[in-house]
C-alpha cells in the first residue's frame, strides 16, 4: 500500500511517500505565494524521487496551515496531531515535542502511543519563529544556515529583550553600534527565543524525551539554547522538517487500512 | 415561509440588523437605555417604562475613532462597543447604564459619558466583594439608581412596577433556560450558533417582545425531529462577553457541537433569577450582587485551601458540564480581560479536577484571527475525539 502526507507550512511545503513500512520519498520546497501550487509541486517531486505514480496513492492526508488547499487530500488533520504522530514513530520514547516552524511555534505533550494530551501554540504574531530568525540573519548579513554554527562560538550571549521582529531589529542596530560580536548577538537571539518557548510551554511541561522538530531544529545553536534554558537534553531527528508530513503519511496509512477493513 | 420557521427567521433578522427594533421604537418616542455587562439591573429600566438594550461590538469593524478616545489597554471587546457608540451605530439611545464590573468599565465611564453626551447616564456601583456590608450598601445604591431613572422619565417607580418587571424578566430567564434543554440530546436539537443568535436577538428587544420571540423559537425548535448537526464532541464555551455566533460557528464547522456555556451572553446572565417573594429592591440586590458568577466578584475563601476554594468558586461549571454531558471545554478570552485574566490558572486547575479537557484561547476582538483559532480548535477536537 502506498500513501502520502503533505505538510503545507507558512515557509515550506513538505511531502512524504510511505510504501508499506518504509519512507520511499521525501521533499521540502518553499511554499511561495500559491499554496495549492506548492502542494501539487511537492507531491509531484516526491513521487518522481520514489519513481512512483500518483494513481498508486491509496490515501493522502494534508496538514499545515495550507491543509485545506490541497486538492489531492483525502483528509486534513492539524499539524499538532501530525507532528506528534511522526515523532512517535521516529522516537517512541518522546513525551514532548517542541516544533518551531516558519510562522509558529508549539509545544506538544504526547503519550507512549503518540496521542496528544496537551498542546500550546504561539499567538498570532510570528515573534520567535523561523521568520524571526530569517529577518535577523538578513539584518546581521549572514546566511540563515550559518546562524547555528556561528552562535556556538559566542561566549557571552547578548541580552535581547524582545522577540518581536520589529523591536529586535532596532535592538540589533544598538548592539552592533556598541561593538558586540556577531557570535554573541546570535547566541543572544537564540537565548531569547528559547526563553520564549520555555515560558509558552510551561503549562504543557517538558517531559523526557524532548524532541525538537521543524525547520528551526536544524539550527544547532537553537538546540543548545533550548537545552541550556530547560536544563535537559534535546533530541533532534535526522530530518526534523518533515516530521509533520511523516505523521500525516502515517495517519494516511492508518486511515487507508481502516477503510480496507 | 411556513409558520413553523418564523422564530429562527426573526432571530436571524434581529441578529443581523442588531438594534433595528430599538431604532423603530425610539422613532415612535420610546426611550431606549443602552447597557453593557450582565451586572446592569435591567428590571429597573423596564419598570421605568424605558427599554433596555444591550450594546454589542462588531468583530468585522476595525476600531478607529474609539481608539482616539480610549487607550488600547482596555479590552478589545469593550473598545469595539465604545467605537461603535461614538461612530453613531446606536444613535437611537436616550441613555446608558454602566455597572461597576471590570476595571475597563469603571475607568472609562467618564469617557463614555462625555463622548456620547446622552440625556441619561448612570454608573451603578455594584460591589465587587460579597459581604454583609455589601448588601447594605447595594440596597442603597439601587435606590439611588431608581431615583435617577424616576427623575429622567418624570414618574415614580412603584414597588408594583418593579414586581411586574421582575416577573417579566424572570419569565424571560425561564424561557431562555428552556431553550437550553434542546441542547441535551446528542446531537443537540439546536445549534450553538442558533442559541447564541437567539439570546443576542433577545437582548436587543423590549422584554415582552423578547419573551414572545423565545416562545416562537421554543415552538419551532420543539417541532424538530432531527438535529441540524452531526454527532461530534460536545463542547462547553467558558468565557466573558461573546457577543457573536462566530466562535460557535467555527467549532460546529469543525464537527463538534456547542452544548453549554458560562458566558455573559448566555447562562451567566440568563440562568440566575430574582426571588419574587422578597421585597423588590432587596431581591434585585441579592441577584445582582451574589447570583451572577463572574470573576469580577470576590468571595472569601473560608476553607483555607486551594482545592476547596476552586470547588466553591467554579461549582457551576462542574454542574453544567455534567448536566449537558460535555466532552471538552474552551476558555475563550480577550486579551487584556482583567477579571478573567487573573483567574485563568485557577480555572484551569478546576477543569483538571473535574477531568474535562480544556483548550485556552486568547484572542483579539477581530474576524481576522479566525484562521489561527481554527487550527487550535481543530487540533483540540482531534485530541479529545
Amino acid at each position: 500500500m502506498m500513501v502520502a502526507g503533505i505538510d503545507v507550512g507558512a515557509a515550506t511545503a513538505k511531502a512524504v511517500i510511505l510504501s508499506d513500512e518504509s519512507v520511499t520519498g521525501s521533499v521540502v520546497i518553499p511554499t511561495g505565494y500559491d499554496v495549492s501550487t506548492a502542494a501539487e509541486s511537492v507531491i509531484r517531486e516526491a513521487l518522481e524521487n520514489s519513481g512512483r505514480k500518483i494513481q498508486e496513492l491509496s490515501f493522502v492526508v494534508s496538514t499545515g496551515y495550507g491543509r485545506n488547499a490541497v486538492a489531492l487530500s483525502n483528509k486534513a488533520i492539524t499539524e499538532i496531531i501530525c507532528h506528534a504522530c511522526g515523532v512517535n514513530w521516529m522516537v517512541p520514547e518522546a513525551r514532548t515535542v517542541i516544533d518551531i516552524g516558519g510562522q509558529d511555534s508549539k509545544v506538544i505533550g504526547i503519550d507512549d502511543k503518540g496521542n496528544v494530551d496537551n498542546f500550546v501554540m504561539n499567538d498570532k504574531c510570528a515573534a520567535g519563529t523561523g521568520r524571526f530568525l530569517e529577518v535577523m540573519s538578513k539584518v546581521l548579513g549572514i546566511g540563515i544556515d550559518n546562524m547555528g554554527r556561528i552562535s556556538l562560538q559566542g561566549t557571552e550571549p547578548c541580552s535581547i529583550s524582545s522577540t518581536c521582529t520589529v523591536f529586535a531589529e532596532s535592538e540589533m542596530v544598538i548592539l552592533r553600534a556598541r561593538g558586540e560580536s556577531r557570535e554573541n548577538i546570535i547566541a543572544g537571539i537564540h537565548k531569547a527565543m528559547a526563553h520564549r518557548v520555555a515560558l509558552m510551554g510551561r503549562s504543557v511541561g517538558f517531559r523526557k524525551e524532548v524532541v525538537f522538530t521543524g525547520g528551526v531544529a536544524k539550527n544547532e545553536g537553537m538546540k543548545k539554547a533550548l537545552e541550556d534554558e530547560l536544563s535537559l537534553e534535546i533530541l533532534v531527528p535526522e530530518e526534523p522538517q518533515i516530521m509533520g508530513a511523516l505523521g500525516a503519511a502515517l495517519l494516511a496509512r492508518a486511515e487507508a487500512a481502516r477503510r480496507l477493513d | 415561509m411556513n409558520k413553523q420557521s418564523k422564530g429562527m427567521a426573526k432571530v436571524e433578522r434581529y441578529y443581523e440588523n442588531y438594534g433595528s427594533r430599538a431604532r423603530e421604537l425610539s422613532a415612535e418616542g420610546k426611550k431606549v437605555i443602552g447597557y453593557v455587562c450582565s451586572f446592569a439591573p435591567l428590571e429597573m429600566i423596564t419598570a421605568s417604562g424605558c427599554i433596555p438594550f444591550r450594546l454589542r461590538g462588531d468583530i468585522h469593524e476595525p476600531i478607529t475613532k474609539g481608539d482616539t478616545l480610549l487607550e488600547t489597554i482596555v479590552c478589545p471587546y469593550y473598545r469595539s462597543c465604545f467605537d461603535l457608540a461614538v461612530k453613531h451605530r446606536y444613535e437611537f439611545l436616550s441613555g446608558m447604564v454602566i455597572p461597576h464590573a471590570c476595571d475597563s468599565m469603571v475607568r472609562s465611564f467618564s469617557v463614555w459619558s462625555y463622548s456620547l453626551n446622552l440625556p441619561y447616564f448612570q454608573f451603578v456601583n455594584t460591589p465587587s466583594v460579597v459581604k454583609d456590608s455589601s448588601f447594605e450598601f447595594f440596597n442603597e445604591e439601587l435606590k439611588t439608581y431608581k431615583k435617577s431613572l424616576e427623575e429622567f422619565v418624570g414618574k415614580k417607580i412603584t414597588d408594583d412596577d418593579l414586581a411586574g418587571a421582575i416577573q417579566l424578566h424572570n419569565e424571560n430567564r425561564n424561557k431562555a433556560r428552556a431553550v437550553y434543554e434542546f441542547r441535551k440530546p446528542d446531537p443537540p436539537l439546536i445549534t450553538g450558533q442558533e442559541l447564541a443568535k437567539t439570546l443576542l436577538a433577545c437582548s436587543s428587544l423590549p422584554i415582552e417582545e423578547s419573551n414572545r420571540l423565545l416562545d416562537e423559537v421554543l415552538e419551532e425548535v420543539g417541532q424538530r425531529k432531527k438535529s441540524p448537526l452531526g454527532k461530534g464532541p460536545r463542547i462547553l464555551i467558558d468565557g466573558a462577553c461573546i457577543d457573536n455566533a462566530e466562535l460557535a460557528g467555527l467549532v460546529e464547522d469543525l464537527g463538534a457541537s456547542v452544548v453549554a456555556d458560562t458566558i455573559c451572553n448566555g447562562s451567566r446572565d440568563y440562568w440566575p433569577k430574582v426571588d419574587e417573594k422578597k421585597p423588590p429592591i432587596e431581591a434585585l440586590a441579592d441577584r445582582y450582587l451574589d447570583k451572577l458568577n463572574c470573576p469580577k466578584t470576590y468571595r472569601e475563601n473560608k476553607t483555607g485551601n486551594f482545592e476547596e476554594d476552586i470547588k466553591a468558586r467554579f461549582a457551576d461549571i462542574g454542574f453544567t458540564a455534567k448536566e449537558f454531558q460535555v466532552d471538552g471545554a474552551i476558555i475563550y478570552l480577550y486579551r487584556y480581560c482583567d477579571p478573567f485574566g487573573f483567574e485563568v490558572p485557577a480555572r484551569k486547575a478546576y477543569y483538571e479536577l473535574i477531568h474535562v479537557p480544556l483548550l485556552h484561547l486568547e484572542d483579539l476582538y477581530s474576524a481576522g484571527t479566525i484562521g489561527q483559532l481554527r487550527t487550535r480548535i481543530q487540533a483540540f477536537l482531534e485530541m479529545i475525539g
